[in-house]
């Protein structure tokens, strides 16, 4: 899953370049890289972030005490 | 004096008062038309006419110093020809210059002396046992970044920015490593100033450039230190510290600031004047805060940060007054951040300093009046290091627009950014159950991204740093004023922060994991790391009683 996080991460940058080329208008061009920009927040917040916290010292049970 | 003496010395006083008065408020006859005189060519020997003071004069000594300072300062060219046209013009050309190296020098010592900020904001905010720790990574870091930086970071940042009119024009800087997409040229990395020496950039400009850039760089580099402290081993933070400074923050900050792909998306795709970010924003607080993420995600939370069920807990700064010190010493020091990015104080609308001196203050005062009152608003106290944070946010959210808004746009910032810190630290916490004891993902990350799409809803376009900016003719607009295309160029370089520089600083997270594991044993963890890490305490005679 950390893989799939890590190129879903970067393919949102792939996204918000590549709306250079897909068209000219300003409005268009603003969706597609809001687009991009989400699908690299998704590769964060919904695939990294809970891979890493499967195993996550405090579901361990190791405290202060 | 009796009483009646008194007013009638009263009245007389108040009449001579407002008697000039009046006169200076009375309207001003206009001034006689005079012809305008005849010009004059002015040629070399007009110039060996020029009085200066004699020699026994001076000896005399200079104390209201009307005799210091004369055109036999200024260095002829030949000696037997005296002064000339030429000297003149050279001499005002090279005081140009001067001020610009002075203004930018001193703005970048100041922005070094934020390294202390950094310092205390971070041990105070850490346990005590870990405060030798703590102040020894914001030290080292200094070291580390600025020797990988020197290495390599600089020539690959800044190797093809070409000239820097402010400083003289930087010349040797002119090689640009670039690939054509879409048609287009984009530049992805400069190839000239390895070591100060490669290809001449033995050069007084270049190095000017490289102490600026080199102290804005190191403070991006420090950030992850926040994310990542009691619980970060050692060797770990050095070798991602030479990652940082030697590849993730160059490259970055060479698409935004050294003629790479985004600052030429107006030039190239007409999108406003391309990705702009004054100060740093995105390219230092942004890029360091998605570096702290990557690296705080990798380490997890520190022991005790989370109960069982995942809520978390409560870990007491040891020290407020270190807190609220390093947080002023960072505000001051970003008096040279913001303003200094200018490159110079005279030509090109660098008067402008002063604008940006003044947007930068406002801002740092409204996140931290927004920030304490949501604070107080919804926990019942205004927190110190909450508003600590919300301070800083301010002043992280208006780096980037600092030299194109007005001090309206400031404000709104700046307020933003108070409140959305304390979202975000809530958010980063109790959602994302990561363990960020400073909010340095919250505090730069966050608000650095705010930063930079703010820039694209108020730029003014009343900016006119010499009537162009990346290439592109005329003022840097927003969205709010006109220019859609500015917000667009803004959010393609916030998808190549997020998507670019958050997965390169995973990845190489990751590797350092591999080769040198990020996490101390819970063993040292729990003696806190002065002692196995550092080898001494920061407070040896004082008995530490562990509460948490």
């Amino acid at each position: 899953m950390i893989l799939v996080g890590i190129l879903l991460t970067f393919f949102g940058f792939v996204i918000g370049v590549s709306s250079l080329a897909v068209t000219a208008s300003a409005g268009g061009r603003l969706v597609i890289v809001m687009a991009g920009i989400a699908v690299s927040l998704f590769g964060i917040l919904g695939v990294l972030n809970p891979a890493y916290q499967k195993n996550a010292v405090w579901k361990k049970g190791l405290s202060r005490e | 004096m009796t009483n009646a003496r008194k007013c009638l010395l009263g009245v007389l006083l108040v009449m001579v008062s407002t008697v000039p008065l009046a006169h200076a408020q009375a309207p001003v006859a206009a001034p006689a038309v005079t012809p305008p005189a005849a010009s004059k060519t002015i040629v070399d020997t007009d110039l060996s006419n020029i009085p200066v003071p004699a020699a026994d004069a001076r000896a005399k000594g200079d104390p209201d110093g009307s005799l210091t300072g004369n055109a036999s300062d200024i260095t002829v060219s030949d000696a037997k020809k005296g002064l000339t046209i030429g000297d003149l013009a050279n001499q005002v050309g090279q005081n140009k210059i001067a001020v610009n190296f002075v203004w930018t020098l001193i703005t970048g010592y100041l922005v070094m002396f934020m390294q202390l900020g950094f310092a205390l904001l971070e041990t105070g905010l850490a346990r005590a046992k870990n405060a030798n720790h703590t102040m020894m990574m914001n030290m080292a870091v200094y070291g580390i970044g600025m020797f990988a930086y020197w290495l390599i970071g600089f020539a690959i940042q800044m190797g093809g920015v070409g000239a820097v009119a402010n400083l003289g024009g930087t010349p040797p800087l002119s090689s640009e490593f670039t690939v054509h997409l879409f048609g287009k040229p984009f530049g992805l990395f400069g190839q000239h100033g390895l070591f100060l020496m490669h290809k001449g950039t033995y050069d007084v400009g270049v190095m000017v450039l490289f102490l600026f850039q080199m102290v804005f760089m190191d403070t991006g580099a420090t950030i992850p230190t926040g994310a990542a402290v009691e619980r970060w081993k050692f060797s770990a933070f050095i070798v991602t510290s030479f990652l940082f400074a030697a590849f993730t923050y160059p490259l970055f900050a060479n698409w935004a600031w050294g003629g790479g792909w985004l600052a030429n998306l107006g030039a190239n795709f007409g999108l406003g004047k391309g990705y702009c970010d004054f100060a740093g924003s995105g390219v230092v607080h942004a890029v360091g805060g998605l570096s702290a993420l990557a690296i705080a995600m990798i380490l997890g939370p520190r022991i005790g940060k989370f109960s069982r069920e995942g809520k978390p807990q409560v870990i007491l700064a040891h020290d407020v007054v270190m807190v609220i010190t390093g947080c002023l010493i960072l505000a001051f020091g970003w008096f040279g951040f913001n303003p200094g990015s200018t490159l110079g104080a005279s030509g090109n609308g660098n008067l402008r300093i002063s604008s940006i001196a003044v947007n930068t203050m406002l801002a740092s005062a409204a996140g931290l009046i927004s920030g304490m009152l949501y604070m107080w608003t919804f926990y019942g106290k205004p927190d110190a290091s909450m508003t600590g944070n919300a301070f800083l946010a301010g002043l992280v959210a208006i780096t980037a627009p600092s030299g194109f808004v007005n001090p309206v746009g400031a404000v709104i910032i700046g307020l933003i950014a108070g409140v959305l810190v304390c979202l975000s630290v809530a958010f980063v916490e109790r959602v994302m159950k990561i363990d960020d004891p400073v909010g340095a993902v919250s505090v730069h990350g966050t608000c650095g991204i705010w930063g930079v799409i703010s820039l694209g809803l108020f730029a003014d376009g009343k900016s006119n740093y010499g009537g162009s900016w990346n290439g592109v003719n005329g003022s840097v607009t927003g969205l709010f004023y006109g220019d859609a295309g500015q917000l667009v160029a803004q959010l393609v370089g916030v998808a190549a922060l997020i998507g670019f520089v958050f997965t390169l600083s995973f990845i190489f997270a990751i590797v350092v994991d591999l080769l040198v594991g990020q996490r101390t044993s819970a063993k040292s963890e729990l003696a806190g790391l002065d002692l196995p890490e550092m080898g001494s305490l920061a407070y040896p005679e004082f008995e530490l009683k562990s509460s948490s």
